[in-house]
Formats: C-alpha cells, sequence, structure tokens
C-alpha cells in the first residue's frame, strides 16, 4: 500500500496528461496540475523552516513534512528536529532539484524577497505553492507569479490567514448588506513597525551599518541574499529585522498591509487603483521611511462609488470618529470604513448601539475551514483556497506594493508634486515613467524568476 | 526736554503703572492717556536677554534704539553680538542686570531657551519693563497664561517674536476671509518639516539622554542656563540651538513653528480655545519617548462653532508628514515644506510660514480670477521686518504692538495643548480652556504647570 501510494503520488506531480491516466482522481482536477487525492496525505518542503515558517508548517502537520530547507539552520533547529525525518537543505533550488518527484507542495516563508523567485522555482514544478504575505518584493512578480500560477493550474494560498475569518465575512456581509450605505471613504492603520510580530521591533529610517561581522556558520550568507545586490553579512538584516530593508522587506505596508487591505479589498470589491499618492518621514535609500500614509483612489465598480483608501503606519492613524463612544479605545491597528450612512470600525458598526440595533447580516459567503485547510484541500482537488494568487492574491498584492512605489526614496519630489496616475491593466504609471523603474528589480546575477 | 526730566519719565515709564506716572505733572499730557508710553523723539532703552542666536537679529532690528546691556548665559555664543554693542554691558544672569541696570532698562528682548522665557519674562514685566519675548510664548500653558495676565496687569507693552504677525500677507489673508473668498472654513491642515527640515536650525535630535558627561565649557553657565528645568548634565546635544528637540527645554516642531504656521488661521478664524485635541507619534521607544519629541506627530484640534463661524478641525502634521493633496493643487504644485491650506465650502487657499507667506487661493486660476477686496486692515510698517519695530512704536506711542501677549499668549496656548497632546499621545484631550484643564486626564496637570527646580518661581 505504501509504495502504491508512492507512484501515484509521483505521478501526480508529473504532467497533467499522465495524472489523467489514473481514473480515481476525482473530475475536477483534470484541468489542472497534479492534484492528490482527498485521502491521501501531502508530502510537503518548507522554503524556510523558521520563524513564520514553522508557524506555517506547524499548521499543516496533518500532511507529511518531507524536507525543510532554510540558508539559516540556527534559526531551522526546531523543525529539524521537530521533523527528524525530513531531508534538510540550505537551497531550495537544490531541494526542488533532489525532492522534485517526492514533493506536492511547498511553504514558502522567506524573507520578501525571495518570495518570488521560490514560488515560481515551485510552480514550475508543478507543484502546490503555501507563500506568505506579502506575495512578492515588487508589483512585477506579484503580477507574474500569479499569472503563471493559473497557467499552472497548482493550488495557491497567500499567507493572509486573516482572509478565512468570520471577522472577514461579517465585515464584507455587512457592507454588502447596505448597514452603513455607500463607502467612499476608508481607512487602514498600523502602529508597525513600532511593534511587530511578538512585540518585536524592526528598525526603519536607519542607514546601513558599516562594520563586519563575521558570518555565523549556520548562516548561508549568500543564499540569504539570493536575488538581492551583494552586500556584506550583518546581524542588522537577518534574522526578521529584513521588512525595513528596501532591498530584503516590504516595511510596515508591505507586512501588514496584505492582512488589513485584504478585508477592505473583499467587501468593496476593488481591483486596480486609478492613482497612489503618499507622504512620509524623512527618507533613506536604504530603510523604509519611519512613518507613511499612503492614499489609493479607486473608481467605480460593479455598482459600487469610487473609494479613497488611506494607509497609515508608524502610529499614525486617522482622526477619531465621533461616533466612536467616549472612552472607547481608538486602537493603534484598525480599519474604518466611511459610508454615506454610517461607520463601521473593523466589522462592527459605531457607536456600539448602532451594531447592537443592527445585529448581524444575512450570511452570503461560505465559511472556511481553516486558511491552511483551504489550500490543502485545494492542493487535494478542491475548490481554490481563498487567497490563491490567480484570482485575490496577485492583485491584492500589487495594489499593496504599488504604495511602496509612491514611498520610494528617489521619488520623493517627484510624488510631492503629483499624485502616480495608474494603468493596473498595462502595469504602469502614466504620468511619471520613471517610477515605472521600480515595478521590477534586477535581479543579482544567477538569479531568474 | 533736559536730560534730568527725560530720566524720570523713564523711570515712570519703567515702573509702568499709570497712576505712578500721573504723579508726575511734568511728563506731557499726550502720554498720560496712552498708558505711560514715550515720546517717539526719545530712544528706548533697551536690553537683550539670550544674544547669541535669534536674540542677536531681534536686536538688530532695534538698532536704532540705545542697546544698553546683554545678558547670555553663554559668552562664546554671545560674543559676536557682544561685540557689536561695545558699549553694552554684558551679564550672565538675567535676575543681576535687572537689579543693577533696573533705572537703564526700559524694554527688554528675551530670546532664550522656551524653557526660560517664563521666569525672565515675568522678572521684567514685573518690574515695569517692555517685553518682546520670541515665540513660543512660554514652555507650558500656565506660565503663557500667567504672563498674558501680568503684562495686562502691569500694563507694560509686549510682542511675541511671530514676525509673520506682522505681514502683509497675514492681512491679505484676513481681508479675503471676511470677504467670503472660500466660503466658510471647516477644515485646515498645516504642517512643517521641522524636527526633520535639514538646516541646523530646523533639525532636532530623537534620541535617548546621552550619557557621557563632557566639561562643561569655561564660558558657559550651566546652571544659569538650566534655569527653572530640573538639573541635568551639561551635554553640547542641548545647547545651542538642540534644545528645541528636548521635553524639557523646547516645545518641538509645533512649538517652534505652529506659532508662526497656525498664527494666521487662529487670528483670522478666531479659533479661541480647542475643545478637543489628540496626537499621534512615531515614538515607540521608551527611552526616547521619554526625552526628546517625536520624529514626526499628527495633532488633530477641534475648535467650536465662534459668532456665525462653523466649528473648524484643524489638523496639524510634522517630520515632513503632510495632508492627503488636495483636489485643487494643480499637478506639479507641491504643498512646500511648511505652510496651511484653508478648506472652505467655496474654495482652498494655501500659504507659507510666517504669516500666511505667499497666501494664494488655489487653483491659481481661481486666483486669478478673484476680484480681491480693499485693504481695509492697517498694515504695519515694513510688514514682517518692521515686527520688532512695532513693538518700539508700541513702547512709545502706547497703543498695543501687532502681536501682544493678548494675541500672542492665547495663540501659544492653543499651540502648546497640541504639544501637551503629543506628550499624552493617542488620547483624545478634552479641553476647558478657561480653567486650563483637561477634563479627562488628571496626568496632564503636571505638563500644563510643570514643577520648577528648587530656587525658581514664576
Amino acid at each position: 500500500m505504501k509504495k502504491d501510494k508512492t507512484m501515484s503520488r509521483r505521478d501526480f506531480v508529473g504532467a497533467a496528461a499522465a495524472a489523467a491516466a489514473f481514473t480515481v482522481v476525482p473530475r475536477h482536477v483534470l484541468g489542472g496540475a497534479g492534484h492528490a487525492a482527498p485521502s491521501e496525505k501531502l508530502n510537503i518542503a518548507g522554503i524556510g523552516a523558521g520563524g513564520q515558517a514553522a508557524h506555517d508548517l506547524r499548521q499543516m502537520e496533518s500532511e507529511n513534512i518531507v524536507a525543510l530547507c532554510d540558508v539559516d539552520w540556527r534559526r531551522a533547529r526546531g523543525m529539524f528536529q521537530r521533523h527528524p525525518d525530513a531531508r534538510r537543505y540550505r537551497d531550495f533550488r537544490e531541494m526542488l532539484d533532489k525532492e522534485g518527484d517526492k514533493i506536492d507542495a511547498v511553504v514558502v516563508a522567506t524573507p520578501d524577497h525571495m518570495h518570488a523567485v521560490a514560488s515560481m522555482a515551485a510552480i514550475k514544478r508543478g507543484k502546490h505553492v503555501y507563500c506568505e504575505k506579502p506575495l512578492t518584493h515588487d508589483v512585477y512578480e506579484a503580477r507574474v507569479l500569479a499569472e503563471a500560477a493559473r497557467k499552472a493550474g497548482v493550488a495557491t494560498q497567500m499567507g493572509n490567514q486573516g482572509q478565512a475569518s468570520e471577522g472577514t465575512r461579517l465585515m464584507c456581509e455587512t457592507i454588502w448588506d447596505g448597514a452603513i450605505g455607500e463607502v467612499r471613504e476608508v481607512h487602514v492603520w498600523t502602529d508597525r513597525p513600532m511593534r511587530g510580530i511578538n512585540g518585536l521591533y524592526w528598525p526603519q529610517g536607519v542607514g546601513r551599518p558599516t562594520d563586519r561581522p563575521s558570518i555565523p556558520d549556520a548562516v548561508a550568507w549568500d543564499l540569504w541574499l539570493g536575488t538581492a545586490p551583494e552586500r556584506p553579512y550583518h546581524p542588522d538584516y537577518m534574522p526578521f529585522k529584513w521588512r525595513g530593508w528596501w532591498d530584503f522587506g516590504t516595511g510596515a505596508l508591505g507586512d501588514i498591509g496584505c492582512h488589513s487591505i485584504d478585508p477592505v479589498f473583499r467587501a468593496l470589491k476593488l481591483g486596480h487603483p486609478t492613482s497612489v499618492e503618499a507622504c512620509c518621514t524623512i527618507v533613506n535609500e536604504e530603510t523604509f521611511p519611519v512613518a507613511s500614509r499612503v492614499t489609493y483612489e479607486f473608481p467605480a465598480r460593479q455598482g459600487l462609488a469610487p473609494v479613497t483608501l488611506h494607509w497609515y503606519d508608524g502610529g499614525m492613524k486617522p482622526p477619531r470618529p465621533k461616533e466612536l463612544e467616549d472612552g472607547r479605545a481608538w486602537d493603534t491597528n484598525g480599519t474604518l470604513f466611511v459610508g454615506d450612512k454610517g461607520k463601521m470600525l473593523g466589522n462592527r458598526l459605531i457607536p456600539e448601539a448602532r451594531q447592537q440595533a443592527y445585529g448581524k447580516p444575512p450570511k452570503v459567503l461560505d465559511r472556511s475551514p481553516g486558511h491552511y485547510q483551504e489550500w490543502i484541500d485545494a492542493c487535494k482537488g478542491g475548490k481554490p483556497a481563498g487567497s490563491n494568487f490567480p484570482d485575490h492574491a496577485g492583485l491584492l498584492a500589487q495594489v499593496v506594493l504599488l504604495g511602496n512605489l509612491a514611498l520610494q526614496p528617489s521619488l520623493k519630489e517627484k510624488v510631492a508634486r503629483t499624485k502616480l496616475l495608474w494603468d493596473g491593466e498595462a502595469m504602469k504609471v502614466t504620468n511619471l515613467p520613471e517610477a515605472n523603474q521600480f515595478l521590477k528589480r534586477e535581479y543579482r546575477e544567477g538569479w531568474t524568476l | 526736554m533736559s536730560k534730568e526730566s527725560s530720566r524720570v519719565s523713564r523711570r515712570n515709564v519703567l515702573r509702568g503703572a499709570v497712576g505712578t506716572v500721573g504723579a508726575f505733572t511734568f511728563v506731557p499730557g499726550h502720554v498720560l492717556g496712552k498708558g505711560g508710553a514715550r515720546p517717539a523723539s526719545e530712544r528706548l532703552n533697551i536690553a537683550g536677554i539670550g544674544v547669541g542666536g535669534m536674540g542677536g537679529g531681534n536686536l538688530r532690528a532695534c538698532s536704532k534704539e540705545n542697546i544698553v546691556a546683554l545678558c547670555d548665559v553663554d559668552y562664546g555664543h554671545a560674543a559676536g553680538t557682544f561685540k557689536k554693542y561695545p558699549n553694552a554691558r554684558t551679564y550672565r544672569d538675567y535676575r543681576v542686570m535687572l537689579d543693577k541696570e533696573d533705572k537703564n532698562i526700559d524694554g527688554v528682548i528675551i530670546a532664550t531657551p522656551d524653557h526660560t522665557h517664563a521666569v525672565i519674562g515675568m522678572e521684567c514685566i514685573r518690574r515695569g519693563k517692555h517685553v518682546y519675548l520670541q515665540k513660543p510664548l512660554a514652555h507650558s500653558i500656565h506660565e503663557v497664561r500667567m504672563l498674558t495676565e501680568a503684562a495686562r496687569k502691569h500694563k507694560v507693552q509686549t510682542q511675541m517674536g511671530n514676525q509673520g504677525h506682522s505681514s502683509n500677507e497675514i492681512r491679505l489673508l484676513h481681508e479675503w476671509i471676511q470677504d467670503g473668498a472660500i466660503g466658510p472654513v471647516r477644515e485646515v491642515f498645516a504642517w512643517s518639516d521641522r524636527p526633520v527640515g535639514g538646516n541646523p536650525w530646523s533639525d532636532f535630535p530623537v534620541m535617548a539622554r546621552p550619557k557621557e558627561r563632557p566639561t562643561v565649557p569655561d564660558k558657559l553657565d550651566w546652571d544659569l542656563w538650566l534655569g527653572p528645568a530640573q538639573y541635568r548634565p551639561y551635554h553640547p546635544i542641548y545647547h545651542p540651538l538642540t534644545w528645541r528637540g528636548w521635553w524639557d527645554f523646547g516645545t518641538g516642531a509645533l512649538g517652534d513653528m505652529g506659532c508662526h504656521i497656525l498664527d494666521p488661521v487662529f487670528w483670522t478664524l478666531k479659533l479661541g480655545h480647542p475643545t478637543r485635541v489628540e496626537a499621534v507619534t512615531t515614538h515607540c521607544v521608551p527611552e526616547i519617548a521619554a526625552e526628546t519629541y517625536p520624529l514626526a506627530s499628527v495633532v488633530r484640534y477641534e475648535f467650536p462653532a465662534r459668532g456665525d463661524m462653523p466649528p473648524v478641525k484643524l489638523t496639524w502634521f510634522d517630520g515632513r508628514l503632510l495632508p492627503p493633496r488636495p483636489k485643487d493643487l494643480e499637478p506639479g504644485r507641491k504643498l512646500g515644506t511648511n505652510g496651511a491650506l484653508l478648506m472652505g465650502d467655496k474654495g482652498t487657499i494655501m500659504h507659507g510660514s510666517h504669516g500666511a507667506g505667499g497666501v494664494r487661493m488655489i487653483p491659481e486660476v481661481k486666483m486669478k480670477a478673484y476680484k480681491r477686496p480693499p485693504k481695509t486692515l492697517a498694515r504695519v510698517k515694513d510688514g514682517s521686518g518692521g515686527h520688532e519695530r512695532d513693538w518700539v512704536r508700541a513702547c512709545k506711542d502706547g497703543k498695543s504692538a501687532s502681536s501682544s501677549f493678548e494675541y500672542g499668549g492665547p495663540l501659544t496656548e492653543m499651540v502648546l495643548l497640541g504639544v501637551l497632546a503629543m506628550r499624552l499621545k493617542n488620547t483624545m484631550l478634552e479641553w476647558d480652556g478657561e480653567n486650563m484643564k483637561v477634563t479627562n486626564c488628571d496626568e496632564a496637570d503636571k505638563y500644563i504647570r510643570p514643577a520648577f527646580r528648587e530656587g525658581w518661581t514664576l
């Protein structure tokens, strides 16, 4: 039995035509690449095994964790010990080469600058991909990755787990129920980078370190750099603090935007904006600013009014709404919908009396079996996960990352004089051509998408 | 007029109180009705306190008067100014100067760090001296209130150093608003690039308290520099200039620039006391947040309706944060490094710093089409550049200067309430302006009226 299973898996991961030869495969699977049958366990490999990767992989332990790859074996130690049978790698390319016929799916939870190349390498091999948010580092990468996932027919999911929550559904259903009327203005804010995961802070607004500490034995620095330009190792970059550096991370907006803008995207059925404009604290070429505001304008769509979305980070937030009761917390993270018939903070109308009077909206959305389970199900031939790349995450990530384009240090003087007009279909800024160079960065030699 | 009578009348002017002056029958009649002012033919005897930086410029503007005494706690920083006025006697301690020169001084120009404005200003006012005091008027709201009341009581002529209030542009703005150029104004945005303006005077430190203890320079009296502030060891990161960034000494970007940039709307919209204010800041490291102003902040004020004018929301941005780009601003134009936007029901006005500098309706086509109303407000001679001389004029003719404490005091209170909100960030403060009380946060009291170091009182 065990042997059979292995054989069938090997065939699944082969060409779609080969998979089609097995009549036991559910019908709806046939259109795509190999999907494991629901009764089988997936063989999953981790690209990134410490930090958030460890968290993600632990949610998937109903499946087989067969291989683990990390450029920092210190950080990976916990997962290595937890899955002693999983084969260990430092270079995901080597892992995919060696394990190619043994794995069904990969979980990509590296620093942002490696998301696209790692995910793409997996997709090209017909692997299902769970990739942490933001989907990629650049707008272009997000677009190309989503297209590749669609073409390959693999199951995908971005790591914005809130999309599976009841809260997101309530938010959508309340808006769709017309509880606050037409929405023309939305505010989304976070206190990051002030407080990141577990209360950690990652510096922004700082310059490049000049000292050169020696590389720890457990770290494959060149592999950590991956697509990024060469620079000496420094603990200011890794682990975790890479988020603040333009070459590696995507700042507070990249970190949290895919979480907190996601439900807004769904509730307001957003697509590409028509313009983006930003301001921020003092900039430098190395790290993201300490605080910023990014303002997107979305056109009328699907019968909905045009809407302006304001993003704030670094402790900035919108004015306290008069509907919020005195004494009630005006949190340092939040989402405020401004409708022509009321306001909604998170997924509750304000003031609370209004929510109490309103009750609950009609349930029109399916409930989720859980963010990770959605993807596992999709890998086994179930319906696409809620934040799959082609239908949702690719576009969401492009829009989020477009905000970072407006924060580019070298564009600041120009952006101060105009908002950037965005042609989403053509993927270009139409009124400031030089901005388009930042849609797609150059990779270091030896790396391609 | 003989030298003797001139001296006597001066002395009475110095004493301030009208009753005292009235006892001297030889004082010219036209003076008496003006609260003890001096004839224009006479020169004022002026002393400077804090003369190394801004004070030097203020004194220069009054160089047609007699500069009789100069006081600075740092003889090194003040050396250039001392040299310009070789006949002026020099002092380190303003208290000593005021004691020794009491009979010789009519007016005082004060340009010290913010934390010593009040004690120095008050001592001068009590002695009946006219006072030109740099903005912000003081370091705490309580100090400002005390100074305003004292100036009223002692009937001295005062001027706060927000020179833009003497400008032509601030009067243009006032006339346009009264003309209804943009209709009722319900929202104002104002901003400054400080504390990261990129110049020595506009960059303030954002940091924890230094631990090293450099030697105090020979020419600096550090204890006097500290004045009423709590003791801490000397460090060059405090003095000169960069004291603005420290809670204990300066008032941050808002205190520094608010008295310039918010002056036009405070005046033209008759804002008065706000009822609510809330701030957010970039502070997140406790050791830094406890010492210096933040790298950036946003402060939101709410003002109630005033007469027939609707309530106003005023938002202040600093650290290069800005309001969303206004729809009326043409592509290619930017908001500038310091300025404000007045959002009216019928249009938008944008101006820069220092008294509505460069005031324009936007877009420009609307400005061009606007039929300007007659210039009904009296202009100050030489505009902003005549601000100090407007005070000299007031000292002589007894008619208030353009930004006397009666005006500069309330303006500064409003500005400092925003500073208070930064200190108590993320808290909506309910403000009872009359009683100087945040009604929903008792913690605010210690910032509204901070404790002085022992030996110092207001």
